[in-house]
């Protein structure tokens, strides 16, 4: 990693130039930019489907876009190779939407897992460290438990121990609250905010609960269509006047994203003859 | 399925699965070397799957002994022969059935149970989890299943031949009354430790490799649904057999 220009701290840690990917014949993002500053936290949100978690992906390398530049920490991720890339994803802690933990091993052993893959260390000290996280996230009393025991928020919460483990410099969550009941919720949201407070660490949200991400987001972008169709502060975002904006905040079923799916014409679907009417 | 194969897709996506297949070998070759920091794992794979499979492999391996003796007791006994009874079931057991048999029923058992594992640690994001860990799921978790596979089935297939002989011995010298010093004495005058042994453990280490490839394949590539891995695992069964069989003839004829 020494061989890496340092980057400069004013620099964001990650951006976004020309981003263009297409997924089966269907355009995800048609030359999108974006720039997400060091130390913040900020939300993606947009409609389901328009590519927030495939974004994600292109920021950590595990899909490769068309064209355009995703620098993290001064790496353009595209252009990496595989050692480079593992080497970036040791410093990037990623959520996924389900958790993912391994279900071949308990709570403990599945946050010890990264340590023991990339550092030998003593058990004592691994001990320790997995003891701390689990401390952070409230679950060290659940060390010995399977994930096949856990609740979804605290399957969630383990995954987020483990994603820590390393002191990462950027953590991706994607959609970290749902099917989680408020008290839950709440525990995540107070766990994000913290790690971003105490560790500095740089976080990307993608979240669907606007109330959530007023509390904890310094920033907002609102994906839809391929672009960044409004940014800004949540509250800004959510008094905003832009048809999106107007759209997604107020949750109206209609607007800009439509409430149906592209169709054929109606009547002539039904049999109705064009020519008729 | 049909409908492809009425347009003539089918074919070619066999092949395309083949050479998949091929490549994601070489990409577990290429891992070896990686893997080899996980013996721990292996070896957990290798009592995993061997354990898995042994009470079936003996079962039958007992079974099909004691049918063969039966039947090559009739065939020989028209040629005035039934004392090479011994030598005719253990040749038949080493050089054929042992490594065909043990490698069918492993694909029914441990084949299917690796690609449903693998499928599923697809479908619950656990392999992408890994990669994001900056830990190469193909040298975790798919080279050491492969290397069990191949450590196992020579391993069961022996199993099945010992358990076998067992079973020719039990109905040719205890139900159908050969001499127990003419079975045994044949058997060990003909069998070739070389020609017969040996050949079967080649074979069998051929097929542990095709079946575990097969089953880890399937798993690695499935859909990430349920009904992906439901397929996923019956094609592990059917690719398997198929590949066994044909397999075993290409084998046979040329280390005859
Ligand atoms: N591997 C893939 N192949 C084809 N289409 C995909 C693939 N992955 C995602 N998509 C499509 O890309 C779009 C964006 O997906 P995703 O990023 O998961 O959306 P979301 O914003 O809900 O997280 C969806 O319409 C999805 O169907
Ligand atoms: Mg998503």
């Amino acid at each position: 990693m020494s061989d890496v220009p340092m980057p400069r701290p004013d620099e964001p840690l990650v951006r976004v130039r020309g981003l263009s990917t297409r997924l089966g014949g269907k355009v995800i993002f048609d030359a999108l930019d974006l720039d997400i500053p060091r130390g913040s936290i900020t939300a993606l949100m947009g409609p389901s489907g328009t590519g927030k978690t495939t974004l994600l992906k292109h920021i950590t390398g595990q899909m490769r876009p068309d064209a355009g530049e995703v620098w993290v920490d001064g790496r353009n991720v595209p252009e990496l190779g595989r050692d480079a890339l593992f080497a970036l994803r040791e410093c990037i802690g990623y959520l996924f939407q389900n958790s993912a933990l391994l279900t071949d091993f308990d709570v403990f052993e599945n946050v010890a897992f990264p340590l023991r893959q990339h550092a030998r260390l003593p058990e004592e000290l691994v001990r320790n460290i997995v003891l701390t996280k689990l401390q952070a996230v409230g679950l060290r009393g659940a060390a010995r438990l399977l994930p096949s025991e856990l609740s979804g928020g605290m399957a969630r919460r383990v995954a987020l121990a483990r994603a820590i483990v390393f002191d990462p410099m950027l953590i991706l969550y994607d959609e970290p609250f749902v099917g989680l009941d408020p008290i839950a919720l709440n525990q995540v949201l107070k766990l994000i905010r913290t790690l971003n407070q105490t560790l500095g660490i740089t976080s990307v949200l993608v979240a669907h609960e606007l109330s959530a991400v007023r509390r904890v987001a310094d920033r907002v972008h609102l994906l839809a269509n391929g672009k960044i169709v409004a940014a800004g502060a949540p509250d800004e975002l959510a008094r905003g006047e832009s048809d999106w904006t107007k759209q997604f905040f107020g949750g109206e079923a209609d607007g800009p994203v439509p409430f149906h799916y592209p169709a054929g014409d109606y009547a002539r679907e039904l049999g109705f003859d064009g020519g008729a009417a | 399925m049909n409908g492809r194969f009425l347009r003539g897709g089918y074919l070619a996506d066999a092949l395309a699965q083949v050479g998949a297949a091929g490549l994601f070998f070489f990409s577990i070759l290429g891992a070896l070397p990686k893997s080899l920091r996980y013996v721990r794992e292996t070896v957990r794979q290798v009592w995993f799957v061997g354990a898995m499979s042994l009470v079936i492999i003996m079962t039958c391996g007992l079974f099909v002994g004691m049918v063969l003796a039966l039947q090559l007791y009739h065939t020989l006994s028209i040629f005035g022969g039934t004392e090479a009874l011994g030598t005719v079931v253990a040749l038949s057991l080493l050089r054929e059935l042992g490594p065909v048999v043990t490698a069918l029923l492993f694909a029914g058992r441990a084949g299917t149970s690796i690609t449903a594992e693998i499928g599923l640690m697809r479908a619950t994001d656990q392999l992408a989890a890994m990669e994001m860990m900056a830990v190469d799921p193909i040298a975790y978790v798919i080279a050491p299943r492969f290397l069990a596979g191949v450590i196992a089935m020579p391993l069961l297939a022996c199993v099945f031949n010992a358990l076998g002989i067992f079973g020719g011995h039990l109905v040719g010298v205890t139900w159908l009354g050969i001499d127990n010093g003419t079975f045994w004495g044949n058997m060990t005058a003909n069998v070739d430790l070389w020609d017969d042994v040996v050949n079967g453990v080649w074979k069998s280490l051929a097929f542990g490799a095709v079946v575990t490839l097969i089953g880890v394949f399937q798993g690695y590539t499935t859909p990430p649904t349920s009904e992906g891995v439901a397929y996923a695992t019956t094609r592990t069964v059917v690719f398997s057999s198929i590949v066994v069989l044909a397999l075993d003839f290409v084998l046979t004829a040329f280390l005859m």
